[in-house]
């Protein structure tokens, strides 16, 4: 009984950092999925040279840890440039989660654009439509409805992910957890926070599904 | 004037040769016709020509312009505008065998995106013609449908209306009915008899001999990458000169008995 009443004290300043991390993780999941249109579209351009640095982008992001990224923008490239020394923490979490996020959705854009059939390629060319008219009116708006699945099951992988900017001390739930659990010497503070990355996580899965069965009625 | 010739077209995929030597000429208002085994290249060719595959060498002439002119796979001697290039590809309408519609877009949207993106047709233009076209193909009451729901023959149609939407000078149909419920097939080659009396130059791939027989000015013979007959349809089926179309000819009959 005393460990549940200690568990509803902390609750405010618990649900005061999830703010952040559910800020967090939409501002960079939108940031990349603006970002991440490009990044696809210049991977499956016929020039050599854009899908080659594109490519590598992708490359780079995918093949090295989160947590590297953002020790690398926050620590690195303020040596590297003192001009980017960014002094914002909350905006390096930012800035690092929007360019790995985007290499992730770029794939799965990717993927869902190469998808189509190639006859619908063919189809808009032999009615005189640009690449672009194309990829605007007739792939991508067929495409998409493909990529909502995984995009949205990328967003509660980043939900999670982003305890890891804790670690440069930017004030989300497990950076808030954390200090609980140290200042009051209590660890029974991890079973409601926790529980609050479940409820979100539980949530979001909730709308998505929603969202995909509307999505899929069309098809 | 010739609406389409072409001078030994050649086109290999990797080493395996796929046209060899084609030269073909097609005038104005004529309705050609192309058949073959499987296999011989005909899709390729009439591909070739809407510039959905790159031929290795030869020429190609729309309207007595030259637009290809290879003696390699990557460059193109002809060095057209860009506009004029598109108006010239404007010319030719394509009819696929698997329709290739777009199945996100109504019948009538389906129409009219090309009419207003590429011909710059207002939005109440494109309407228009495109309930004509509708009208013409016999899917009027198909309007707002989606094509997934439509019959094989009714999409077929809807494609056909969608290629004479840019108002095409010919039409290339490859195999329009081959993917198509025999019973199906009928009302499809109805809309393509009503094109050809209209007077529209076509040039069409086909296994349906009946059709070669009643609408074709021409038929032509393709197998192993090269035309073995060209010849007008009394002459092609009943004294063929060729010994592989004989052969073909004979093969052909037998199945259908
Ligand atoms: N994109 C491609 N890559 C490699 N080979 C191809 C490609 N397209 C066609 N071919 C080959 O070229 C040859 C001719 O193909 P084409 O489709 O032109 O024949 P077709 O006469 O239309 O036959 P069908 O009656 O089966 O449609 C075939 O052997 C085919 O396998
Ligand atoms: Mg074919």
């Amino acid at each position: 009984m005393d460990n549940l009443q200690k568990m509803l004290t902390w609750m405010p300043s618990l649900l005061k950092a999830t703010e952040i991390t559910l800020l967090l993780s939409i501002l960079s999941t939108l940031t990349a999925l603006f970002f991440s249109v490009f990044l696809a579209l210049g991977k499956i351009s016929k020039r050599k040279i854009i899908s080659k640095l594109t490519g590598a982008y992708i490359f780079f992001f995918r093949g090295t840890p989160l947590l590297m990224q953002l020790f690398f923008i926050y620590y690195t490239l303020p040596q590297l440039l003192p001009a980017f020394n960014i002094k914002s923490r909350f905006f390096a979490a930012w800035l690092a989660f929007s360019l790995n996020i985007a290499a992730y959705l770029a794939e799965i854009i990717r993927a869902a654009i190469q998808s189509i059939d190639k006859g619908q390629f063919e189809a808009a060319k032999a009615l005189g439509m640009s690449y672009s008219q194309t990829m605007r009116l007739i792939i991508i708006p067929q495409a998409y409805r493909r990529m909502i699945p995984p995009i949205c099951n990328e967003f509660v992988m980043v939900l999670k992910d982003t305890s890891l900017v804790s670690i440069i001390a930017v004030v989300d739930l497990t950076y808030q957890t954390k200090m609980i659990a140290s200042q009051r010497a209590n660890s029974l503070v991890y079973i409601p926070a926790m529980l609050i990355y479940l409820v979100i996580t539980a949530i979001f899965t909730f709308i998505f599904n929603k969202l995909e069965e509307k999505l899929s009625v069309y098809e | 004037m010739s609406m389409i010739k072409t001078e030994n077209l050649c086109k290999s995929f990797h080493s395996l040769e796929v046209l060899k030597n084609v030269s073909i000429t097609v005038e104005q208002g004529e309705v050609v016709c192309i058949v073959g085994p499987s296999g011989a290249g005909k899709s390729t060719f009439l591909r070739a020509l809407n510039n959905l595959e790159t031929i290795n060498s030869g020429k190609i002439y729309i309207e007595d312009v030259l637009v290809e002119d290879r003696d390699n796979i990557l460059t193109n001697k002809v060095k057209l505008p860009k506009a004029q290039r598109l108006a010239i590809m404007l010319e030719l309408g394509m009819v696929f065998q698997r329709f290739n519609l777009f199945p996100h877009l109504t019948s009538l949207e389906n129409i009219m995106i090309a009419q207003t993106q590429v011909r710059k047709r207002s939005e109440a233009q494109a309407r228009e013609k495109a309930l004509a076209l509708l009208e013409r193909v016999g899917l009027t009451d198909k309007a707002d449908e989606y094509p997934n729901k439509m019959s094989g023959g009714q999409q077929q149609r809807l494609a056909i209306a969608r290629a004479l939407a840019m108002d095409p000078k010919v039409m290339l149909f490859d195999e329009p009915t081959s993917a198509l419920d025999p019973e199906l097939v009928g009302e499809v080659l109805d809309v393509m008899k009503d094109l050809a009396k209209d007077g529209i130059t076509m040039v069409v791939v086909t296994h349906e001999m009946g059709f070669a027989k009643d609408v074709a000015d021409r038929v032509i013979f393709m197998d192993d990458g090269m035309v073995l007959e060209d010849a007008p349809p009394s002459e092609f089926f009943t004294n063929p000169k060729n010994e592989r179309l004989r052969e073909f000819l004979r093969r052909i009959l037998t199945k259908e008995q």
